[in-house]
């Protein structure tokens, strides 16, 4: 065992203190805008050191926050002991965190823009408790071979009595403080050995360049699309008869609508372009990986991460294809994770950004090969269609009074929501679906975008069925299902369906039936 | 055809919804009031006054009398030895069907006014979601609790 403590690369002081700074991005705004953005550089005015308070505060803060980048730095140390991960920080008060290497699910490397130029990574552990959000532990910047070294220490204790003994011995020979480079050469080449003998990754999935464009150009890019036409369109406002509707107001009313839809086309077209770019950068390089019953998702070019999903822990998989990608046969898997922390703000874990629908099926077999990928899904009842949109009416029709009576003539334009509010609820009710199999249910729904989500009986938490006085009238009945997604649920609902149809699938749901 | 649950939950939890309908009145009544005031003062338009005539006694109505009522009607729940189904709701009629597998823990719970009638709150919570049964006499409500946690220690998952 070795019982030598490690320190995280000094870079990470830089990187406390950036963070830091994030922070304190607000607090300076507030005090700059209530000084009126006054900056005084004549020592001879009267007023000179009054306004230099307010930029000693902001100087004095900034110091603060290095100092304390550092502090963190220089007392965070780790080490490993008895087959656990031990942390200690803390300058006053002193925080010690061990956490058990079996207890660990998963380690999450993220390579940022401050990490790449030296070969480092951030390292979140995970376990299963933490799901608020929070990884267990997180390793600020350490080098890759010190995190490839935990994670190798992780996996001999896991399996105590396959040990390797060189390594050992080579891991216990390092007796200072921050690994020198021979040391680092050293175990490096012996972890390579280790890790081609012991691990066995197979690529599940990688993205084409090709697919990786369509992905950034298609993402969001509908608004973009709409406004485009909108602005083409009113170049034919000839065919609508401006003149004879409104008069005198024609060339101020032809100029209007121009102006404003080629200012929303291009507010959208810079938005568009800036979420290309940001896509790219985010999803390049996608690969997902499985190893053993683990799932390793690795992207991005200049921010790398990669994230570790225990296979077991998955909750359910969707399929989400939005209108225009399913024009093209495109779809994005997503995967719901119960717990964990998980490196970005959503808790969706995108297993595939962007594949033909057909090319998913084949690895998701792979990975799931107890689910059935393509189900024969039933379709909800003509009775059932008028619900997908009577419902809106409540919202639609005082809205479209007001807007009618405030902005009379024009705000009569607005009841075209209704015509449009109801094509929406009958492809939605085209959409919808649903397949009880074995043990699998499997629903097809569409708010905008279709998704279909495949999920286990025993992953279910709750099924309800609830149903509406009007409902009951004509027969008709919807069910909703949770399964867990992060720390929270995620549901999805088979809607308006036969209520005979929908009482068998809670009869399906029912422990005791088979 | 699956049943409904068999159990609804205590008579007296219609009559503290009636409680806490009476206090949601009063205080809309004291706004009410105090808008009145303010037109009275301020000489705003007369058709107010009939808005504020109106509204507390539709209030009243709904939120002791009618609203109480129709979710008293429609409470129902029942624990069976795998599964514990509820059914509630005021305008929809929501019945919730939670495998024992998945309880993850039970809670009572009781403020002033359901102690002062002798009744217990009980939340059932999974992983992913909660389930509460507003009105049970504290006496059921410990019995079931305790039944609740044995039966889920207990239950085997079964797929």
């Amino acid at each position: 065992m070795s019982d030598e403590k490690f320190k995280l690369h000094p870079i990470s002081a830089v990187i406390n203190f950036i963070t830091g700074l994030k922070d304190l991005i607000l607090p300076f705004v507030i005090i700059f805008v209530s000084n009126g953005f006054k900056l005084n550089l004549n020592p001879h005015d009267e007023e000179f050191w009054a306004d230099l308070v307010p930029l000693a505060i902001v100087g004095l803060l900034l110091i603060l926050n290095l100092i304390s980048g550092i502090v963190k730095w220089r007392r965070f140390v780790y080490w490993f002991e008895d087959g656990e991960l031990r942390v200690e920080y803390g300058l006053f008060v002193k925080k010690k965190r061990y956490i058990p290497f079996e207890r660990i699910q998963s380690l999450n490397y993220q390579e940022g823009i401050f990490h790449r130029p030296f070969g480092l990574v951030k390292v979140s552990v995970e376990t299963a408790g933490s799901n608020d959000g929070k990884a267990e532990a997180e390793l600020t910047a350490i080098t890759r071979t010190a995190a490839d070294m935990i994670e190798i220490e992780m996996k001999r204790t896991k399996r105590e009595k396959r040990q390797v003994s060189t390594l050992n011995e080579s891991v216990d020979e390092i007796g200072h403080d921050y690994m020198s480079e021979a040391d680092v050469q050293l175990i490096a080449n012996q972890q390579k050995q280790y890790i081609e003998e012991n691990i066995q990754r197979d690529v599940i999935f990688n993205m084409s360049i090709k697919d990786l464009l369509v992905l950034a150009t298609t993402s969001g890019g509908v608004g973009v699309v709409f406004s485009g036409l909108a602005a083409i369109a009113s170049q034919f406002g000839n065919i609508i008869p401006y003149d004879y509707l409104y008069g005198e107001f024609q060339a101020f009313i032809k100029v209007g609508v121009l102006l404003i839809a080629l200012v929303v086309f291009f507010v959208l077209l810079v938005a568009w372009a800036l979420s290309v770019v940001l896509t790219l950068l985010s999803n390049y390089g996608f690969v997902v990986e499985r190893e053993n019953d683990k799932l390793i998702i690795t992207r991005g070019l200049l921010e790398k991460k990669r994230i570790t999903i225990p296979i077991n822990r998955i909750q359910g998989i969707k399929i989400v294809e939005n209108p225009l990608r399913q024009m093209f046969g495109y779809a994005t898997v997503v995967v719901e994770s119960a717990g964990g922390a998980v490196l970005d703000k959503d808790k969706k874990i995108i297993l595939m950004p962007l594949v033909k629908r057909g090319q998913a099926i084949a690895p998701l077999q792979q990975l799931f090969p107890e689910i059935n990928w393509l189900p024969m899904l039933k379709r909800s009842p003509k009775k059932g269609r008028p619900f997908y949109y009577r419902i809106d009416f409540l919202w639609m029709l005082p809205l479209i009074a007001l807007i009618s009576y405030f902005f009379f003539p024009y705000g009569l334009l607005s009841l075209i929501i209704i015509p449009l509010a109801m094509l929406l609820g009958m492809w939605q009710h085209k959409t919808a679906g649903y397949s009880v199999e074995g043990h699998q249910l499997t629903i097809s729904y569409r708010s905008f975008s279709r998704t279909t989500i495949f999920m286990e009986k025993k992953r279910i938490q709750q099924m309800s069925l609830r149903q509406t006085y009007f409902q009951r009238k004509k027969g008709v009945a919807s069910i909703g299902t949770t399964i867990m997604s992060g720390s929270m649920g995620s549901s999805a609902v088979i809607a308006h369906f036969e209520k005979n149809d929908m009482e068998k699938i809670m009869a399906w749901y029912k422990p005791n039936t088979k | 055809m699956s049943v409904e649950p068999k159990y609804q939950i205590s008579r007296k939890g219609l009559t503290v919804w009636r409680v806490y309908g009476i206090i949601q009145s009063l205080i809309v009544l004291l706004i009410v009031v105090g808008v009145g005031a303010l037109t009275w003062f301020f000489e705003w338009y007369w058709w107010i006054y009939i808005i504020c005539a109106v509204v507390p006694f539709v209030f009243a109505f709904l939120f002791i009398y009618l609203f109480p009522k129709i979710r008293w009607d429609h409470w129902r729940y029942e624990v069976r030895e795998q599964e514990i189904e509820v059914q509630h709701g005021l305008f929809i009629v929501v019945r919730t069907l939670v495998p024992m597998v998945r309880v993850q823990h039970v809670d009572t719970s009781q403020g002033p006014i359901l102690k002062r009638y002798g009744l217990a709150e009980m939340t059932i919570s999974t992983a992913a979601t909660t389930h509460t049964i507003p009105a049970l006499v504290m006496a059921e409500a410990d019995d079931l609790r305790a039944r609740i946690s044995e039966l889920a220690r207990v239950a085997e998952d079964d797929v």
